[in-house]
């Protein structure tokens, strides 16, 4: 029985490397990829190191191989990496509530290597595990940055060794992303909304001929699945009973976890 | 225009400017302030509808940014086929993995 609990003497860095484990696994294709890209696009290793380390997202990553591969002007990269990172205000201010209390410095550094996937490890952990603080969370993203960037290197070698069909490697972060809608998919109202959002992304996409599109389909569908679901709890209010719309899924895998 | 090492370098340096700006404005913001309620529930809301704009993206729309599936028929089926093993298996490994196989074996049948 005593295998059962959890050792206290077992150092945090474990703990969190356990945690942080699947998502560095994950991180290795990716970063691969990413790698081979951003070589094919120009970049020599220490720069793509250092773009690993400073921007250390995926998406931003990939956005600036591909547009340098098009030839688009300095200007019109940053622009654009603007509004894709813009998305991260959102995700910034949900986790803000978590880091009362912390430093500027300790902020700072947060943000710096803050990302999708280590934020909804991190969002997940705050939510659900009362003894997870702010310095195992910027561990955890700790991790997963050197995991990137090791991988951004490595990819970056294999790049300049052997050719590589890109559009294969590109899906890698489509892939992930796909990955991430479907564990955001709790209940009905969340897959209707995600289908709002695909077809505003479209509309949006067309309309602006930018990525400012995405920014505006984000905006506008989340902002419908808040009034809906504002509406279905206030309508449960009344009649006692639950919408479907808001009926959470069994998870196929068992129940999670955490 | 060829860049050479020296741009690239300045590139990531406006780059991490403009990616941290949003990544540590809000956070430093609202570390001191209580978030209203109503923003935090619309935000549970936000990163689905950022992830399924950035899919739709890459998979239904061009370079000069129109609707066009022609050609996107192996991301399309390896899409769905990612679908399905997220939700089965939940393990973001095996999806990548297995999303990149099988576009990787489907450029080559269709």
């Amino acid at each position: 029985m005593t295998k059962l609990v959890p050792n206290p003497n077992e150092s945090a860095w474990k703990e969190n490397l356990k945690v942080s484990f699947p998502l560095d696994l994950s991180y290795i294709p990716i970063g691969l990829a990413c790698g081979i890209l951003l070589h094919a696009a120009g970049f020599n290793t220490f720069n793509t190191i250092l773009v690993s380390l400073l921007v250390f997202s995926g998406g931003a990553q990939f956005l600036i191989a591909s547009m340098l591969t098009i030839n688009s002007p300095l200007l019109t990269i940053v622009l654009m990496l603007f509004f894709l990172e813009l998305r991260y205000a959102l995700l910034g201010s949900s986790l803000s509530k978590y880091l009362h209390g912390q430093n500027t410095l300790f902020t700072f550094f947060f943000a710096c290597s803050l990302n999708d996937e280590n934020y909804a490890v991190n969002y997940l952990k705050f939510s659900t595990d009362k003894k997870w603080t702010p310095k195992d969370a910027l561990q955890v993203e700790h991790f997963t940055l050197f995991f990137w960037t090791i991988s951004n290197l490595v990819g970056s070698l294999i790049g300049s060794a052997l050719t590589i069909d890109l559009t294969v490697v590109h899906f890698a972060l489509t892939a992930l992303f796909l990955y991430m809608i479907v564990m955001q998919l709790k209940d009905l109202l969340k897959v209707f909304i995600a289908f709002l959002a695909a077809g505003l992304a479209i509309f949006f996409l067309v309309l602006t001929k930018s990525t400012l599109g995405l920014v505006a389909a984000t905006l506008v569908a989340s902002f419908v699945g808040f009034m809906l679901d504002k509406y279905f709890r206030s309508r449960r209010h009344k009649t006692h009973k639950k919408s479907i719309f808001l009926k959470t899924f069994k998870n196929p895998a068992g129940t999670p976890k955490e | 225009m060829k860049w050479d090492a020296m741009q690239h370098f300045l590139l990531i340096l406006l780059c991490f400017g403009v990616a941290l700006a949003p990544r540590f404005i809000p956070l430093a913001f609202f570390r001191k302030r209580k978030i209203p309620k109503w923003f935090m529930e619309w935000m549970e809301f936000v990163p689905i509808c950022l992830f399924t704009s950035l899919v739709v993206k890459d998979i239904f729309i061009n370079q000069s940014y129109a609707f066009s599936i022609s050609g996107q028929g192996p991301e399309l089926i390896a899409a769905v086929l990612v679908i399905g093993i997220a939700y089965w298996t939940r393990s973001m490994l095996v999806s990548v993995m297995a999303g990149l196989a099988a576009v990787f074996l489907l450029t080559f049948v269709l």
